[in-house]
């Protein structure tokens, strides 16, 4: 049973790593929580069900089609939510993302909601298990680990060796420095809200046969996303995976050995004990300040 | 003079308090009813999660209601229909029912899709005080206590759970596991269906949660397949519902599962679960006896692909037609000179109707307004639906 429910954990971790990572990187640009993050997954997940099960897209110009919608919104929900009250309070900027989440819902519901339940959509890979010893997994399992490990490689290439990945540290380090030297600040926020939108667009793609898709999927999701970045330590995209895989398995393994009824309330309860105990989550940076 | 003035005024006087309640009186009674039509309103999830127990219904019953009016309506009466949208939502079933009621001014209700939404209705229906029969709300809040006009054509949920367990038994099995949403749609099966284990004197030999967000069940088939179960209740909507079956069948558990009403859509469930052979030993609870593509649907199946082309088809079509079935029924024994007493009447004392598609007859009785209590039991078998079983329930 422990080799069934790490295997599950691990796999159920990769897709709140994926979620969290587009909160995270959002957050490390502009110091913003977007709350309107799961619904921006939702969306996708209903691009990619127009463009592939509706319109017949073959799957990857469907996915990639359907990232590039994401990232789109992305900057939209930035130059409407986000841009207009930069300088107001912060939970003016929380109040902003939450509505944008109810509208983004309302739309989903207008435009799909009443297509069906909650709506099946094709795997990538089929659905016969995969047996290795006594672990089985589907298919789709595997292209989300896959998927979260290339995720991770391109994020930190991108922001280690890319000059517009720099100039996005360079923002979140310091916005004002940034605009003296001469970056232009809002388009590096517009850019990463399209970045952290994307990112929740191949989760979305990526998952939608294990999740299905629905325009109420948003909040669950983002509950365990922002479980994920507090325990990894917000700011931290290795913190946002090493969260993820954690949240995970923590869910599985009180489901399996304590009770069922503890999975629900596991992300919750992550919350609270890691700011309780150590703010920063595991990989999260200590403030330093110079004496 | 002054005598003569004074008469005047003391006559307007009496005249302004008595005759406003003279068409009140009257009113009261025609409220919704006019030579030719009589109004009925319809609430439900028109969008959203819901909008099976909702739109598709309404769009059944819609279909009745056309039929009649083409041969003429009700006693010369065309019924006119007016939806709207509670979007399975209790906020907004208030809204919706408010507005039927005292916008609208329809003559009765018919609907009632989400239980959650129709329980947070009700009060504001009481206040109306005008007849409702409920065609999906399965909550026994719905009905529970006993309102004078409000009338259910839906299965309730403890009619449901006890049902479940009676199937599993007949099916002969010994070890009873159950798994289950704990909101408060998945309480309101959960604990009729405790109650009814204690009952039978049966202890269920597994009992897991799973959330209605869930996208991984593998802690619960686990545990579940420690205890051995001959078959599985499961008190699940779709998408946990499809979820477990699915990482059942990845772990190659497969006891025979048994659902109710919200899993009721056995071709949407399969599409839903994705995995060919997973539901081959699934069960589940149908308010009717029939699927909209079985051939005694024909004639019904053919109007709603005119009316509702848009809209796929679903064995909740066939919900909606039977419940107006009733409601015709009943308008027409209330007779031509309608009012809603009449009608609340006709209801209390509605016995043995049969309407050829719900498994069995409706009856209602001043106590019991809960008029439909057999449930038919289907199965997938290759693409068809197929009914197994007929389990008539006593309360």
């Amino acid at each position: 049973m422990l080799a069934y429910l790490l295997v599950s954990g691990l796999a159920s971790g990769c897709l709140y790593a994926l979620v969290a990572m587009g909160l995270v990187v959002v957050y490390k640009s502009t110091t913003v929580v977007n709350f309107a993050h799961g619904e921006l997954f939702m969306v996708a997940g209903f691009f990619a069900y127009t463009l592939h099960v509706l319109l017949r897209v073959p799957y990857l110009p469907a996915l990639l089609l359907a990232v590039l919608a994401s990232f789109a919104l992305g900057m939209l929900t930035e130059r409407l939510a986000y841009r207009p009250l930069m300088h107001a309070p912060t939970i003016s900027l929380v109040l902003a993302a939450v509505g944008f989440s109810f509208v983004l819902k309302g739309l989903a519901r207008q435009i799909w909601g009443g297509r069906g339940d909650y709506i099946p959509f094709p795997p990538l890979l089929g659905t016969d298990p995969i047996i290795f010893g006594e672990i089985v997994l589907v298919p789709q399992q595997l292209v989300v680990v896959a998927a979260t490990i290339i995720c991770m490689v391109l994020f930190a290439a991108f922001f280690r060796w890319t000059r517009t990945g720099k100039t996005m540290q360079a923002t979140a380090e310091n916005a004002k420095a940034a605009r003296l030297v001469g970056i232009r600040v809002d388009r590096v926020y517009a850019l990463t809200w399209g970045l952290g939108a994307a990112a929740a667009g191949v989760a979305a793609v990526l998952m939608a046969p294990l999740t299905f898709v629905y325009p109420d999927i948003g909040m669950s999701l983002l509950v365990k996303a922002f479980a994920a970045a507090v325990l990894g330590g917000f700011g931290s995209l290795p913190g946002a995976i090493l969260g993820g895989l954690s949240v995970g398995v923590i869910e599985q393994l009180a489901g399996g050995y304590l009770h069922t009824s503890l999975m629900e309330i596991s992300a919750f309860v992550i919350i609270m004990a890691v700011l309780i105990v150590r703010p920063t989550g595991f990989l999260g940076a200590r403030g330093l300040r110079r004496v | 003079m002054r005598t003569f003035r004074f008469a005047a005024i003391l006559l307007s006087v009496l005249a302004a308090s008595v005759l406003p309640a003279v068409p009140a009186a009257h009113a009261q009674s025609a409220v919704g009813v006019t030579a030719d039509t009589v109004k009925i309103g319809t609430f439900g999830a028109l969008t959203g999660p819901g909008y099976l127990y909702g739109k598709i219904i309404m769009n059944g019953a819609e279909t009745v209601y056309n039929e009649v009016n083409k041969a003429g309506g009700i006693h010369g009466r065309k019924i006119v229909l007016v939806r709207e949208d509670d979007r399975c939502d209790a906020a907004a079933a208030i809204a919706a029912v408010k507005k039927l009621i005292f916008q609208e001014q329809v003559f009765m209700l018919h609907g009632g899709g989400c239980s959650n939404a129709t329980i947070a209705a009700r009060p504001e229906i009481e206040k109306g005080n005008l007849p409702f029969v409920v065609f999906a709300s399965v909550a026994d809040e719905v009905t529970v206590p006993t309102h004078p006009q409000i009338f259910s054509t839906a299965l309730s949920a403890s009619i449901e759970s006890a049902s479940q367990l009676e199937f599993a038994l007949k099916q002969g099995a010994t070890r009873i596991a159950v798994i289950s949403q704990r909101d408060a749609w998945g309480r309101s099966r959960y604990t009729p269906l405790m109650e009814h284990f204690k009952r039978k004197g049966i202890t269920p030999v597994a009992d897991e949660e799973l959330s209605g967000d869930a996208n991984d069940a593998t802690p619960q088939v686990l545990r579940l397949r420690q205890a051995r179960p001959d078959a599985v209740l499961m008190v699940l909507y779709p998408k946990p519902g499809a979820v477990f079956l699915r990482d059942a069948h990845k772990v190659g558990f497969k006891p025979v599962a048994i659902g109710q009403t919200a899993l009721g859509d056995l071709i949407a469930f399969r599409e839903q679960v994705g995995i060919p052979g997973a539901i081959d030993r699934f069960y589940t609870i149908s308010h009717v006896r029939y699927t909209v593509e079985d051939p005694e649907m024909e004639k019904w199946r053919a109007l709603l692909q005119q009316n509702f082309s848009s809209d796929r088809l679903s064995v909740y079509n066939v919900v909606g037609i039977a419940s107006a079935q009733v409601v015709v029924e009943v308008l027409k024994r209330a007779g031509k000179d309608l009012t809603r007493e009449k009608v609340q009447a006709e209801l209390q004392k509605l016995k043995g109707f049969d309407t050829g598609i719900y498994p069995g007859v409706i009856t209602c009785t001043p106590t019991d307004h809960q008029c439909h209590k057999t449930p038919a039991w289907i199965q997938l078998v290759g693409d068809k639906v197929k009914t197994v079983a007929v389990t008539p329930v006593e309360r």
